[in-house]
């Protein structure tokens, strides 16, 4: 590292600011932190020049962060998606979506947009800010960017001022491929591939969103106005929240503008085959009993009682395996239907009802009989895969194959490969 | 150990379960060297086979040909499975009572599947004793067996290929475990279990 130059970088910065930085110090200071802690050369020059910042109680330079104790003055127009936490911003942006606040501390919550990206903020109830509409642009100065739950957001405080733009400025956001949404807020063009059983009370729908690239699960709450998406059809979505629960990614479509469109996607991805042993049967596997109450469909416990809806003795009966089928590779996780556990066990559904009020070791009975028939055979499984499981609708007992017999007996016997 | 892209975006911590190795008892008898992953006491235990792969847990199909139950007060049963090239011995005590009530229930012979933990003891002569501590046995069909053959052969050939070209550090370890075998070995003995299959 040329010390000298770098030196002379971070003095010249703090010039512009009228300190006279002593150069010699600073690189005292760089040498010290490369040579004698092995400090990266360019994480040496930031840690001095924050060093000084704080000396001189100045914004660290090339930034909008004021420093500690910081006045709020240094407030820097910016896009929307160069807002950084920690910083104070000046924006001009539309507001895309309105989400019913969290707390009565809030007075509104949504989406606010430009060209270059769109955020979600927060209007506390203390500010007395105006109240925005959604649709309508507006200048938004002294607001802060912060950070909640991981995600960026704009929080507008009393020392912030909103003014509306009346000028019409037109904003066409551009769809992202599911593959490279991340945490904030995201717009796709995707179509409605799985819906799934609603596992909430307020929970409106949920389900399986797919373009070219992947697949991404949705959900929406119940709320005044909004209306359950269509399976099969194709949306553009624009500004939907995307969270991130349990390290994977989920659309919140409550601030999002849904647009059904007449096109077809090719959904990529997800469809998957994979063949193996059946290494393990868990439990849980074989006939249970699921919640009757609709759209809930949860598997209850032994004493019939659903995590939601508590006892339900008029409980419904219901076959499933979850396993682990091996390669010798790689183990995957598997979920069969009750209609792929009825073909490979060959065992129905009211026969193992059957079995389990008939025998004194009831459900017990349907698992061990089940997993008697299924353990250590190899199969073959079609569906898709979800959160590392697959989700089987499909799956095949592999035969010997006399061809694949010959071909191992060829190749032991042949010359090294 | 692969590192995809998928693999890259999982939580750190997300659980992988060891998958079953396919090894005939020809290989897995040849095994002197066991180690731990990490110095955690929860940490998998490997044994390394002599082609140059770490083995957790295995699957094997064969022919159950003898058990035994052991023990008063800790009961326990003891195992042969035999397969084309020799014979694996199986246990299952009572820290595995699902193995143990399953194994216990089996007429010998008959053809098993067997999912367990490979284990190496050293007797007190100082040979080697290997035993597969049994997690799940079920009776299966005699295709299935076969089918584990042709299984058990592929990954056999696709570890003795691997040795050869390209040393992974599992290779590298084995190479020093194991100075005295060559892994072509089991070329041939694949060789000879395919045989043994009658059309």
């Amino acid at each position: 590292m040329d010390y000298s130059e770098a030196a002379d970088r971070i003095s010249r910065k703090f010039a512009k600011g009228g300190q006279t930085p002593d150069v010699k110090k600073i690189e005292g200071k760089l040498r010290r932190l490369v040579d004698e802690f092995g400090v990266q050369p360019s994480e040496a020059e930031r840690s001095v020049t924050n060093e000084l910042a704080k000396e001189y109680n100045l914004p660290v330079p090339g930034s909008g962060l004021s420093p500690a104790g910081g006045k709020g003055g240094g407030t820097e127009e910016k896009k929307i998606a160069e807002g950084v936490p920690g910083e104070w911003v000046t924006i001009e942006g539309k507001v895309v979506g309105l989400s019913q606040p969290a707390s009565p501390s809030i007075a509104q919550s949504g989406i606010i947009a430009d060209e270059s990206g769109a955020i979600r903020f927060v209007v506390w109830a203390k500010s007395n800010a105006p109240a925005m509409a959604e649709g309508s642009w507006y200048r938004i100065e002294s607001a802060v960017v912060d950070e909640f739950k991981g995600v960026a957001n704009l929080k507008v405080h009393s020392g912030t001022t909103i003014k509306e733009i009346s000028e019409d400025r037109s904003l066409i956001p551009t769809p992202n491929p599911i593959r490279d949404l991340h945490t904030g807020i995201g717009c796709v063009r995707a179509k409605f591939i799985q819906e799934w059983d609603a596992s909430h009370d307020r929970m409106l729908q949920s389900g399986l969103l797919g373009d070219e690239t992947g697949t991404i699960k949705f959900v929406m709450w119940k709320e005044p106005g909004k209306e359950k998406l269509v399976p099969g059809a194709v949306y553009n979505i624009f500004y939907a929240g995307v969270d991130e629960f349990n390290g994977r990614l989920s659309l919140n479509l409550n601030t999002a503008t849904i647009l059904q469109e007449e096109g077809e996607i090719e959904v990529s991805g997800g469809e998957a085959a994979v063949i193996g042993a059946i290494v393990h049967i868990a439990p849980g596997s074989g006939i249970i009993k699921r919640c009757p109450v609709e759209g809930c469909n949860r598997a209850l416990s032994r004493q019939n009682y659903c995590p939601v809806h508590e006892i339900q003795p008029k409980f419904v009966y219901d076959l499933r395996i979850k396993g682990w089928l091996d390669d010798g590779e790689k183990t995957h996780s598997i979920l069969l239907q009750r209609d792929v556990v009825e073909s490979l066990t060959e065992i129905t559904l009211a026969e193992a009802q059957g079995i389990a009020e008939n025998n004194p070791l009831g459900m017990d009975e349907v698992f061990l009989q089940m997993r008697d028939k299924v353990l250590g055979r190899y199969i073959t499984c079609h569906g898709r895969e979800i959160e590392n499981r697959v989700l089987v609708n499909k799956c095949e007992k592999i035969t010997f194959s006399t061809a694949d017999h010959t071909a191992l007996l060829n190749r032991a016997g042949g010359a090294p490969s | 150990m692969s590192t995809n892209a998928k693999d890259m975006g999982r939580r750190e911590g997300a659980f992988e379960r060891e998958p079953a190795r396919r090894v005939f008892a020809a290989e897995l008898r040849e095994c002197r060297y066991q180690f731990k992953d990490g110095e955690d006491e929860k940490s998998p235990t490997f044994v390394l086979l002599p082609s140059g792969e770490r083995s957790n847990r295995i699957f094997i199909v064969g022919t159950l040909t003898e058990k035994t139950r052991q023990g008063e007060q800790n009961i326990f049963y003891r195992g042969r499975v035999v397969d084309p090239t020799g014979t694996f011995f199986i246990m299952a005590g009572s820290y595995q009572p699902e193995a143990m009530q399953q194994l216990a229930k089996i007429e010998t012979p008959a053809f098993v599947a067997v999912i367990g933990k490979p284990n190496l003891y050293q007797k007190p002569d100082g040979s080697f004793m290997n035993s597969v501590r049994v997690e799940s046995i079920t009776v299966v069909d005699k295709e299935t067996r076969d089918l584990w053959v042709l299984d058990a052969a592929k990954h056999t050939l696709d570890r003795v290929d691997a040795y050869a070209k390209e040393p992974t550090p599992d290779i590298i370890k084995a190479k020093e475990q194991y100075p005295t075998i060559d892994p072509s070995v089991f070329r041939k003995i694949a060789y000879d279990a395919l045989a043994q299959i009658k059309m």
